[in-house]
């Protein structure tokens, strides 16, 4: 990313509850763990992976979303690769 | 880092109780400096002595392990900065000062026009020109104290409107620099690179400044300059018999230090060339008879009278920094002496500071706080960036010196930031702008403690025979004249609620920590 493009980014009101495609791949930090399933919110917006592996709560992962439901903002994924917690 | 250490303190009454230092030490800021006006830093490190000895008589078990926490405290690098930057910046803005910088700026505000009612927005920028430059709001607000301020008072501008003009300027540096100490602390304990985080905040800080120029326009022009007691057409009098452009010769060093701070230089490496280079200028311009100043007026050694020290006043080169006086007048002086002295009250109470915020940390304190905040308050997204500004804030009130408030808070930003995946830049963003800002709000506030310091130095300075004690802004009532951090909060928290500037770490990641 040029000097440019990291001035110019974000200078936009960004929704609370941002919305994601179906096999989107996203980066993101664990926020909970229950059981052996992860919840990632990304904002307002949660995506519900059911088999969480070893990754723990602030790891950074890499998941793939599986469906989003665009009224409740919730959806479902799957992990992609656990980069931990400097990832 | 490995200065961290593994102790850890349990205090009777709960961890909230390791507080206690720092709570004493801000009520009896509040009650020395606002109640009863009296800015002595000094005194504000008894307070903070005081408020050590009465935490330790609350810790169980061990009260070696307390002492051990004062000493890791003390011995913290962030510690050693502020140290460092005060010794430099204040060896340097004096030295300028006895090179007749003020007359040049005097000059220059009356060659442009710059009346009373500009000199406050023209303040604001000039220091926040130069804060972004050297990358120290501290520096800033003592060599604008020092130099500046005496300049605008002249030309009747209002003393607490300019004050808070200089402070606000050296908000938006410390905020927007990339040498900043804040600035540098901001994006490493949020995993961000220094470059992106600097490119994605300038769209709060112009946002704020622009706000901040309108309204020292407006306040400017609806304020009156001067109350009632300053002697206004002596002073003018007496200075513009005496006016001279020369001084402003030494915007070429400071524009050495700038240009050095920009391509990365340590703040040690940077102001000393830039002293060196005044030095060398006082030493030019005295001797071309330009303005009043000579080797002796930056270091003096006054000694007493006797046969050797009178033939080592005559040698050359030496004898011209060495004077003969009765033997209870002899001391070091000059510029270099008075400028690192100047500090020596504000070192130690920096190092109790921090020393004081090591305790907390180690109580648990600063835990007990996260818990209450993550599982009560921020529970969504805009609640939680709210909670992260109004936290920086709070912290920001009571460590008062902002780096090592910055350092202190920087991990319930990461911790709370991650947990809503807020992108690294919008978190150091975040973190900084409201570290920045309020470090120069509170009157006990290191960065406002610092310029009031620089405003001491003026009462009976060689620059400044016509300041008197009466000038001297009460640090409680400048508050609300900063207007730069004011409007800076304000951003962040429209921009916590509307969205403004918001990433996710999934729309883009930071790079590495270590580039700039």
């Amino acid at each position: 990313m040029s000097r440019l493009d990291k001035l110019l980014a974000g200078w936009t009101f960004r929704t609370a509850t941002p919305e994601f495609e179906a096999d989107e791949v996203i980066t993101a930090f664990v926020s909970e763990r229950n059981g052996s399933g992860l919840s990632i919110r990304v904002g307002d917006s949660t995506i519900r992976v059911a088999d969480g592996k070893d990754a723990a709560v602030e790891d950074k992962v890499r998941l793939k979303v599986t469906s989003f439901d665009t009224d409740s903002h919730v959806g479902t994924g799957e992990l992609v690769e656990v980069l931990g917690p400097e990832g | 880092m490995p200065e961290e250490p593994d102790i850890e303190l349990s205090f009777r009454g709960g961890r909230l109780v390791s507080a206690l230092p720092i709570a004493l030490f801000i009520a009896w800021a509040i009650f020395q400096s606002g109640f009863l006006g009296i800015g002595d830093t000094t005194g504000l490190v008894t307070g903070m002595l005081t408020g050590l000895i009465v935490g330790m008589l609350f810790v169980r078990g061990d009260w070696k392990d307390y002492a051990d926490v004062i000493f890791a405290g003390m011995t913290r690098r962030v510690a050693a900065t502020a140290v460092v930057a005060w010794l430099w910046a204040g060896m340097f803005a004096e030295t300028i000062q006895v090179g007749g910088f003020v007359d040049g700026l005097v000059w220059a505000a009356t060659v442009l026009n710059v009346g009373p009612g500009l000199f406050p927005a023209a303040t604001f920028l000039l220091a926040a020109l130069l804060a972004t430059g050297i990358g120290t709001g501290y520096g800033t607000a003592i060599a604008f104290t020092s130099l500046v301020f005496p300049a605008g008072l002249l030309l009747g501008a209002n003393p607490v409107l300019l004050f808070g003009a200089i402070l606000s300027g050296a908000v938006f540096g410390d905020n927007l620099a990339p040498v900043s100490d804040t600035t540098i602390v901001s994006a490493v304990t949020q995993d961000a690179d220094i470059g992106g985080v600097v490119a994605s905040r300038v769209k709060y800080a112009v946002v704020a400044a622009a706000f901040a120029i309108v309204a020292y326009l407006i306040a400017g022009f609806g304020i009156p300059g001067l109350w009632s007691g300053m002697p206004h057409a002596n002073v003018t009098g007496q200075v513009s018999a005496s006016v001279s452009p020369w001084g402003l010769v030494h915007l070429l060093d400071i524009a050495v230090v700038i240009v050095l701070a920009i391509r990365g230089r340590h703040i040690i490496e940077a102001v000393s060339w830039g002293l060196i280079a005044a030095a060398l200028f006082n030493i030019m311009l005295g001797a071309a008879g330009l303005v009043d100043v000579s080797a002796g007026s930056m270091i003096l050694f006054s000694a007493p009278q006797n046969g050797f020290t009178q033939m080592v006043d005559t040698l050359p080169i030496i004898g011209a920094v060495v004077e003969t006086v009765p033997g209870a007048q002899a001391g070091v002086g000059g510029s270099i002496y008075s400028g690192a002295v100047g500090f020596f009250p504000l070192i130690v109470l920096t190092l109790l500071l921090v020393a004081g915020a090591e305790v907390m940390r180690a109580g648990g304190g600063f835990d007990a706080i996260q818990e209450l905040i993550i599982d009560t308050i921020a529970t969504t997204v805009r609640r939680a960036e709210t909670t992260m500004v109004l936290g920086t804030a709070l912290v920001n009130a009571t460590v008062t010196i902002n780096t090592a408030a910055e350092i202190a808070i920087a991990p319930y930003v990461a911790t709370l930031g991650k947990r809503f995946n807020i992108n690294g830049y919008r978190r150091a963003n975040i973190l900084d702008a409201n570290t920045s800002a309020l470090g120069y709000i509170f009157p006990w506030g290191g960065g406002l403690l610092a310029g009031f310091g620089a405003m001491q130095g003026l009462v009976g300075g060689e620059a400044t025979p016509w300041f008197t004690q009466e000038m001297l802004v009460n640090p409680a009532s400048v508050f609300p004249y900063v207007f730069h951090g004011w409007f800076l909060v304000s951003v962040f928290l429209v921009a916590a609620w509307t969205g403004y500037g918001r990433e996710y770490v999934s729309d883009r990641t930071s790079e590495e920590v270590s580039r700039v």
